[in-house]
């Protein structure tokens, strides 16, 4: 998408995604623009949660000049103001499957109504129009966190009616999915876009409810008719739609500092 | 203990890789030194393996040396091109795990146990039987089983203990027994080592004995499982390495870039920067004469002091058990 006045839709969503951050908390970010949003979080909007990365970094404190979000989940810079630094056993083992992980911020090449997610492959899994790199540890952190926060440019090929593959699963296909799957109920989970953010209609973490994502807030001079456009089923909209404000310019000048070489705003990516 | 295991990367791949092997090349501990070494080398029907895979192991890939993929993310893998090409023929096979499926493979593997209980998966679709048993696949029901647990019927995937045949990892720092010590985040290289029947380590410095006793809470195998010690300093470039280089991305984006679109662009890369040089010595030397010294400077770590210098070990030598 293009500009939207003097900031763009991908910097929006990675502002409103830092917004969105729980005060608290253990945090475990995944690769890509997670990174990102969690360390503007981390330096403006919610200086106490406990950041962590899944190769081995936790409770990372970056300075106030940091010089970059990190590039990947296994910068260097990790190990720089970490409490911390250990393995995946340790990140994704005792951290995240011994239940100590409040919320999981993720990307993914797919999500879909029920908000699972596809980091795998598009097309059928046996004859795949295209492979992508893999899941990481996309998948666990999917299963596993208590809940989940999908960071996710608002593009029909993107948002999805089904995940061509369910790597991630959320609410898989509705009420009672996760406990008969073995997984624990999840929530409140969230869904950031480049046009607005999302919630998930259930009330108690998948087990009742439709567990359909539902739009519930806007970008300045967003509509629920556009949103839909860039969506691959009929959209629910919640009654009362919230109205995200712009980036501030303090979250803006933070933003273009932590990314400096435009690894994850790439100009015309999104 | 007391056995020399210092040898050269060459004499190190000779003896301790052979084809057919299953190798742990892994993501944040990357050997690329070693692997551009088994590269050279020619080895053949290699299984390679890590919860991610970085590029070293799509390195070899593109120079034919393996015939299986098992891990949670190959970097190779996510644009078109050759490594998706060889993918979708199934002359590359391929077994689709997870970061943290792999790493408890690799400490099961590492704890003699048959396998592991994990509650990733469950819901997903990689459990689908029909994708279990997809075509480029080559484990079949030996990759995963759902359970329920023997004690309160909670439903786990049981996931099968990981003991590759070699590893091949980089490390700060170890001595001539093969003592070694890492710092900073480890990825799952530190179940690799214990897990890998043949560990192969590459360090940044060879250290007096002494260095290791005086700080053993950073050794993370003792030399008594380790095969070779291999000293090469940026054993890990273009990759970085904590304490020593950062991640070397004006190298990457100028030489690396097209290593997996076409053969062309990999041949021209390997011609250059695998087969040209004898080894990882000849590569640096190679580096320095076309970027510079300026280049290899600028991703050099900070070397300022640092508050941990001080950490002790110690403890009252001469005790009485009686006042």
């Amino acid at each position: 998408m293009s500009d939207n006045g003097d900031y763009t839709l991908a910097e929006l969503m990675c502002v409103v995604a830092a917004r969105e951050f729980p005060k608290r908390g253990v945090v475990m970010v995944g690769m890509g623009l997670p990174v990102l949003a969690g360390t503007l979080a981390k330096l403006m909007h919610a200086p106490d949660i406990v950041l962590c990365t899944e190769v081995g970094a936790i409770d990372w404190r970056p300075s106030p000049d940091v010089s970059r979000a990190p590039i990947g989940i296994h910068d260097l810079n990790l190990n720089n103001g970490s409490v911390m630094t250990s393995d995946m056993v340790d990140a994704l083992g005792t951290l995240l499957m011994g239940g100590n992980v409040d919320l999981g911020v993720l990307t993914a090449a797919q999500v879909d109504r029920f908000g699972n997610l596809n980091t795998l492959v598009l097309g059928d899994y046996c004859a795949p129009e295209r492979r992508l790199g893999g899941t990481g540890g996309n998948t666990e952190i999917a299963c596993l966190a208590r809940r989940v926060m999908t960071i996710m440019p608002q593009e029909r090929r993107r948002f999805v009616e089904r995940v061509h593959f369910n790597t991630s699963p959320g609410y898989i296909d509705g009420p009672g999915a996760r406990q008969r799957a073995g997984l624990d109920p999840q929530g409140p989970n969230r869904v950031i876009s480049t046009f607005g953010t999302f919630s998930f209609d259930t009330p108690d973490g998948g087990m009742t409810g439709s567990c359909e994502m539902v739009l519930d807030g806007l970008f300045p001079n967003m509509e629920p008719d556009i949103v839909q456009i860039e969506t691959g089923w009929e959209l629910r909209v919640a009654p009362e739609l919230a109205k995200h404000e712009p980036p501030t310019k303090e979250e803006l000048d933070l933003l273009r500092r932590l990314d400096p070489h435009q690894y994850y705003l790439v100009p015309g990516r999104y | 203990m007391g056995e020399r295991k210092l040898m050269s990367e060459n004499e190190a791949i000779e003896r301790f890789v052979d084809d057919g092997d299953s190798v742990y090349v892994g993501y944040t501990s990357a050997a690329y030194g070693l692997c551009q070494a088994i590269i050279r080398a020619g080895k053949k029907d290699l299984e390679i393996l890590g919860g991610s895979v970085g590029p070293q192991g799509t390195m070899m890939i593109m120079a034919g040396c393996v015939s299986r993929v098992r891990t949670g993310y190959l970097a190779g893998a996510l644009r078109p091109g050759v490594v998706q090409d060889l993918m979708a023929s199934g002359k590359l096979r391929f077994e689709d795990y997870s970061n943290q499926a792999i790493a408890l493979m690799l400490m099961a593997g590492a704890l003699g146990i048959p396998f592991i209980p994990t509650r990733s998966f469950l819901g997903s679709d990689y459990l689908k039987t029909e994708y279990r048993d997809h075509p480029g696949g080559y484990l079949g029901e030996q990759k995963w089983a759902e359970m329920e647990s023997p004690f309160d019927g909670q439903k786990v995937v049981a996931l099968p203990a990981l003991r590759p045949d070699v590893a091949v990892l980089h490390a700060q720092r170890a001595d001539e027994e093969g003592n070694v010590q890492i710092w900073g985040h480890q990825g799952d290289a530190r179940w690799a080592y214990w897990a890998a029947r043949k560990v192969i380590v590459s360090v940044e410095e060879i250290v007096p004995t002494e260095v290791i006793l005086s700080d053993p809470s950073r050794t993370v195998v003792p030399g008594a499982r380790v095969a070779a010690v291999v000293h090469m300093p940026y054993g890990a470039h273009p990759s970085g390495f904590v304490g020593y280089y950062d991640f070397d991305y004006a190298y990457q984006a100028r030489t690396m870039s097209r290593i997996t679109r076409s053969y062309e662009g990999w041949q021209a890369y390997a011609d250059e920067w695998i087969y040209g040089v004898k080894d990882r010595a000849g590569y640096i030397e190679h580096y320095i004469e076309r970027f510079g010294e300026a280049a290899l400077a600028a991703i050099r770590a900070d070397t300022g002091p640092s508050p941990a210098d001080g950490v002790r070990y110690t403890h009252a030598q001469h005790l009485r058990f009686r006042m």
